[in-house]
């Protein structure tokens, strides 16, 4: 019986929509960091992913589906199978791995061409903003190249994950498009 | 359940699968969709297993589809849904190549999971983990494998049996968690279950252990080449910390018989274990101590009487399962040693009633065997009233064992001919028909005295006999034996009914068999013969036609021993190396090759005492199944006849030695010895021999086996000095490389004198070692290696060698035929270290000859009478009578040997080992 009303509640209030949100990046980016900090608000140890972590988190009335697919070199070819449904891809960059940059820039930039992301929105995450020597994220976004979107509603935000910031700040611009857009 | 939705899940009664592609198509889309419905996505995995499991696959794209959709499924948590994408992924893992996908999400599961899925999770987490990946999984592996619930410890357990030939070195490295897991004590939690309210708590067992099983069967795996090791294991889980599960215990038992099957010193050590098992609560324990006892042949007799009794007490248990397994070791035994097992034949007899047919027909096949010439009639009685009752199956097991009873006491054939003739008469299938008929078969063939008697039973059954085949086989027995017999025209009328009566195929064979009797030599015979078969030339059938034509031509010759080669034979080809040639002949891709005709003479022949004599040790050695079953046993290895494969092998070896020029030179093959083992087994360069004999030379040939997989031998050679100077050395071809786990032959050839000559050949292997660079297989450049030497065991040619087994239908006469005797008497030694069966076996090996009236079977432990037949390389045959006796002066032995050839006798007379 409470599954009913809440079931009822739930509608009215929006939150039975569930959305699909990618998390990808390369390897050591702080995807899966991230993906517990928003749903657990903790800094949990990690190892590299082999394969996906799925977590379903509520925030503000909606029910996400946060996928976070690992980022090594053997795994990206597999972010493919999971584009499907997907309302928005978090994008995270290592702002201190000035070196693999453009990687991600291709990555990037390969990603967003394939058809089942057209409607997808983008925030991107200049991680790693605690340490020492990390680019800004005007820095970040200039290196990726964000300007030439066209077509997307797209975002950067500079984070720490291990400190939590810029974390809620991206979510909730991201939230904010995806209501606008797609619901 | 409304009727509508009732009938819509009817198909999964009804054995017919879903179709493939609709499952495909509504995976994909259910799987996807951005809501999950746990039961819909549950219903249609479970369609997706029948699929699977009823062997259908799927083509690899469409494979990896349903894994990624599958693999989407994670983010729903429901456990019952989880369990079946666990079990999906297993069934997928084969069909794709991306299922290393899955780790992340199965190691969560492992750390952290639902406890319901959490041994799903295990076990699909070794069909993704691979040799690199394996590292990242060890700890939770080990955690799992001593995990306090059982479900979770057995699943981890089963998967590191799994996970063996993958990483067999990283599964060792968790040895102490599986000792753990054996000896602790895990019961399922109490609110794992209770919660259902179909189960209480007291519905299901809070404990059986059987991850002691399973970690017991991983242990003995990481533990195996280590024998010290083994026993420590044993002695501890049978002292210290004793099993608390059944089966883990009937596994121990397995290994022990293991052990003892390998090293036969060990059997006494060991014994003290089995008086437990064979009082142990379970019936199962019992039954295995029992097996493993009699099954194995260094146990002492009381010890053997110990077992029996066991089984004795499981026969009368309510428990059908356990009945029958007791009744199906008894009978077991029964085929090699029956006078063991008489103490259980009230039991038994009171089990021919039992409501269990199965049970009953082997109690009535148990005391078959066990029946001794006074009570076999009345067993044969009671049969005869119980036929009717039992199922076709079981007649033929009876039958069978009518058969052997009958080969095994030749005096009473005429009850059991009786019993056959009955049975042939009642209502039956082919299977069954064929049994008899083969039985008859048999009993004339080996009990010469019975023939009349039993062809006169055949003639009568093809009166009106329904099954073609069978009417086909007995008219050509009918040819064969009717002109052996005193009255040869009475069996020629049964055949000519034929001629008249029958279909083509029968008419045709028929023909044949009336042609052989123009071969008595009897002129009133032969004419009227001719005048039937000129009769036969009218027949509407060609083959009928063509076949009496040819025999009359072949019957108007002068020369009636050509008549007698085409029309009945004297000796039969070899049939498994006709067809394997026949193979080689027709599959050689080079066509040049066809220009030359396939040569016959290349097929071995027997004549047909060879052949009976294969055939007879076939026949009786038919339940002699290995001891302990391993399960090692590779697959691939069908089950062919020893006879044929004997003959597969002599033409191998014939093959091989034809293929080397110089041995080639040799001549024809005379006669192939056993593989004889000159080092352990366990060495590093094993060494076996073979011996071949050849008109004026014998070629001993070395099987050198590298077991170390960094060195490489070079040069290797076998210094071979025979102690007689009779044999001289005329060439030697040694190995120029034996790379690192291979193996390959040395052939040393000598010049053999006339006659028969025992020697004795000391042998050394000289050979240059070299460490071998793993990653490349070859030895470092410019490496010049340790020349050494390794003497092995000595090789000695016996008389056997110049002896192959012959049969004897009747070796009393053979033996009064024969002159020449010589009779040697010989101490084998202390008797109490002998056992009289092992020293029969070793005696009927090496003298290399055919044990007559069933001899090789002791049947008393203090003295025994062996008979042997055989024939010379050069034709001559040869019986023996040796007399065992155990006394407290020692095992005495006297072998009185008769041959054609005096030198002959003496030796093998003289000959002891």
């Amino acid at each position: 019986m409470g599954n009913v009303f809440s079931g009822i509640f739930g509608r009215l209030w929006g939150v039975n929509k569930e959305i699909r949100i990618l998390i990808l990046g390369l390897d050591g980016a702080g995807k899966t960091t991230i993906l517990y900090k928003l749903q657990m608000g903790e800094v949990v140890k990690t190892k590299p992913t082999i394969g996906f972590n799925v977590e379903t988190l509520t925030y503000k009335n909606i029910s996400i589906n946060m996928w976070d697919l690992g980022g090594q070199t053997s795994i990206r070819p597999y972010w493919r199978c999971y584009y499907a449904n997907t309302a928005a891809v978090i994008f995270v960059v290592d702002s201190t791995d000035k070196e693999r940059i453009d990687v991600a820039k291709k990555e990037l930039h390969m990603m967003l061409k394939e058809d089942e992301l057209t409607d997808s929105a983008l925030l991107v995450f200049a991680n790693k903003q605690d340490q020492p020597g990390a680019l800004t994220a005007a820095e970040v976004s200039k290196a990726l190249g964000l300007v030439d979107l066209k077509d997307r509603s797209w975002s950067i935000v500079a984070s720490s994950a291990i400190k939590g910031e810029g974390l809620s700040e991206g979510l909730d611009w991201l939230i904010d498009v995806i209501k606008e857009e797609q619901m | 359940m409304s009727t509508h939705t009732y009938k819509k899940f009817e198909d999964i009664d009804s054995g017919t699968l879903p179709d493939k592609m609709t499952v495909y198509q509504e995976c994909l889309q259910a799987f996807n969709a951005s809501t999950i419905h746990a039961k819909r996505c549950r219903l249609l995995l479970s369609r997706l297993l029948r699929l699977l499991y009823a062997g259908e696959t799927f083509p690899k794209t469409e494979a990896t589809n349903l894994f990624f959709s599958t693999s989407k499924l994670f983010h729903h948590n429901d456990s019952s849904l989880r369990q079946l994408v666990y079990l999906a992924i297993k069934e997928l893992c084969s069909l794709s190549d991306d299922i290393l996908m899955a780790t992340a999400s199965i190691m969560k599961d492992i750390h952290g999971g639902d406890i319901l899925y959490k041994p799903n999770a295990v076990r699909t987490l070794a069909r993704v983990l691979d040799g690199s990946t394996i590292h990242a999984a060890e700890r939770a592996m080990k955690n799992c494998v001593v995990d306090k619930n059982p479900n979770v410890s057995s699943a981890a357990l089963v998967s590191s049996y799994h996970l063996l030939p993958v990483a067999k070195d990283v599964v060792r490295r968790w040895t102490n968690e599986t000792q753990e897991a054996v000896s602790s004590n895990k019961v399922f939690p109490q609110t794992q279950y209770n919660m259902h309210e179909h189960y209480g708590a007291n519905r299901l067992l809070t404990a059986t252990y059987t991850y002691q099983y399973h970690a017991l069967g991983l242990l003995y795996h990481l533990r195996d080449h280590d024998k010290m090791a083994l026993m420590k294991m044993i002695q501890q889980f049978n002292t210290q910390q004793p099993l608390k599960s059944s089966l883990a215990t009937v596994q121990l038992i397995r290994y022990v018989g293991k052990l003892i099957e390998e090293d036969s010193n060990l059997t006494q050590t060991l014994w003290p274990f089995f008086p437990g098992w064979l009082k142990h609560k379970s019936d199962m324990v019992e039954l295995e101590a029992a097996r493993t006892i009699l099954a194995l042949p260094k146990f002492l007799s009381e010890q053997q009487m110990q077992a029996i009794n066991t089984l004795q007490t499981l026969l009368s248990v309510p428990r059908t399962v356990t009945r029958f397994a007791a009744v199906r070791i008894l009978n077991k035994i029964a085929m090699k040693s029956p006078e063991k097992i008489m103490v259980c034949n009230l039991e038994l007899e009171s089990l021919i009633n039992d409501a269990n047919r199965s049970v009953s027909t082997y109690a009535i096949t148990t005391l078959l065997k066990t029946g001794n010439s006074e009570n076999v009639d009345r067993l044969v009685k009671t049969i005869s009233g119980f036929m009717d009752d039992i199922s076709e199956e079981f007649k033929i097991i009876v039958i069978e064992a009518i058969r052997t009873l009958s080969l095994k006491f030749p005096d009473k054939h005429k009850s059991m001919l009786n019993f056959l003739n009955d049975v042939l008469r009642d209502e039956g299938g082919f299977n069954f028909k064929n049994a008899i008929i083969e039985a008859i078969f048999d009993i004339i063939k080996f009990i010469p005295q019975s023939r009349e008697l039993a062809l006169e039973m055949l003639c009568e059954f093809i009166e009106d006999c329904e099954y073609t085949e069978l009417a086909v086989r007995v008219l050509h027995l009918l040819g064969e034996e009717g002109p052996k017999t005193s009255n040869p025209t009475l069996y020629i009328r049964h055949i000519y009914n034929r001629v008249v009566l029958e279909n083509s195929i029968v008419r045709s064979s028929a023909v044949i068999a009336l042609s052989k009797f123009a071969l008595i030599g009897n002129d009133s015979i032969t004419k009227s013969i001719k005048i039937l078969l000129e009769r036969c030339l009218q027949d509407v059938d060609d083959e009928v036609r063509d076949r009496a034509a040819l025999s009359l031509k072949l019957l108007s010759t002068k020369d009636v021993e050509q008549a007698k080669d085409f029309i009945a034979p004297a000796f039969k080809y070899s049939l498994p190396v006709l067809e394997q040639q026949l193979a080689l002949y027709v599959n050689n891709p080079d066509k040049e090759h066809f220009v030359h005709p396939f040569d016959i003479k290349t097929i071995p022949t027997m004549t047909e005492e060879e052949a009976k004599a294969t055939e007879f040790k076939e026949k009786t050695t038919i339940y002699d199944e290995p001891a302990v079953q391993t399960h090692e046993a590779s697959p691939d290895e069908e089950k062919v006849p020893d006879s044929t494969k004997l003959a597969l092998l002599q033409q191998q070896y014939a093959q091989e030695l034809g293929a080397i020029p110089e041995i080639a030179a040799c001549g024809r093959l005379l006669h192939s010895s056993a593989v004889m083992e000159l080092t352990e087994k366990e060495t590093e360069f094993v060494v076996t021999a073979v011996k071949h004999i050849f008109e004026k030379h014998v070629v001993i040939q070395y099987n050198v086996q590298n077991t170390l997989t960094e060195i490489q031998l070079e040069d290797v050679s076998i210094v071979s000095q025979p102690d007689n100077e009779a044999y001289t050395e005329e060439f030697l071809m040694p190995l120029d490389v034996l790379r690192a786990g291979s193996s390959g032959s040395i052939y040393v050839s000598f010049s053999r004198p006339e006659g028969i000559v025992p020697a004795v050949f000391s042998n050394t292997l000289s050979y240059t070692t070299k460490d071998v660079d793993p990653s490349t297989g070859e030895p470092a450049e410019g490496e010049e290696g340790f020349p050494d030497e390794y003497q092995v065991e000595d090789l000695s040619i016996v008389p056997g060698d110049y002896v192959v087994p012959a049969f004897t239908g009747n070796f009393t006469h053979a033996w009064d035929e024969l002159q020449n005797e010589s009779v040697a008497v010989f101490n084998l030694g202390d008797a109490a270290t002998m056992d009289l069966q092992d020293v029969v076996l070793k005696l009927v090996k090496t003298m290399s000859m055919m044990p007559a009236e069933s001899t090789d079977v002791v049947t008393s432990s203090s003295s025994h009478t062996l008979k042997l037949y055989g024939k010379s390389i050069g034709g001559d045959k040869i019986a023996a009578i040796v007399r065992l006796a155990s006394s407290s002066k020692g095992m005495m032995m006297k072998s009185q040997v008769r041959s054609s050839d005096a030198e002959l006798s003496e030796l093998v007379a003289n000959y002891v080992e």
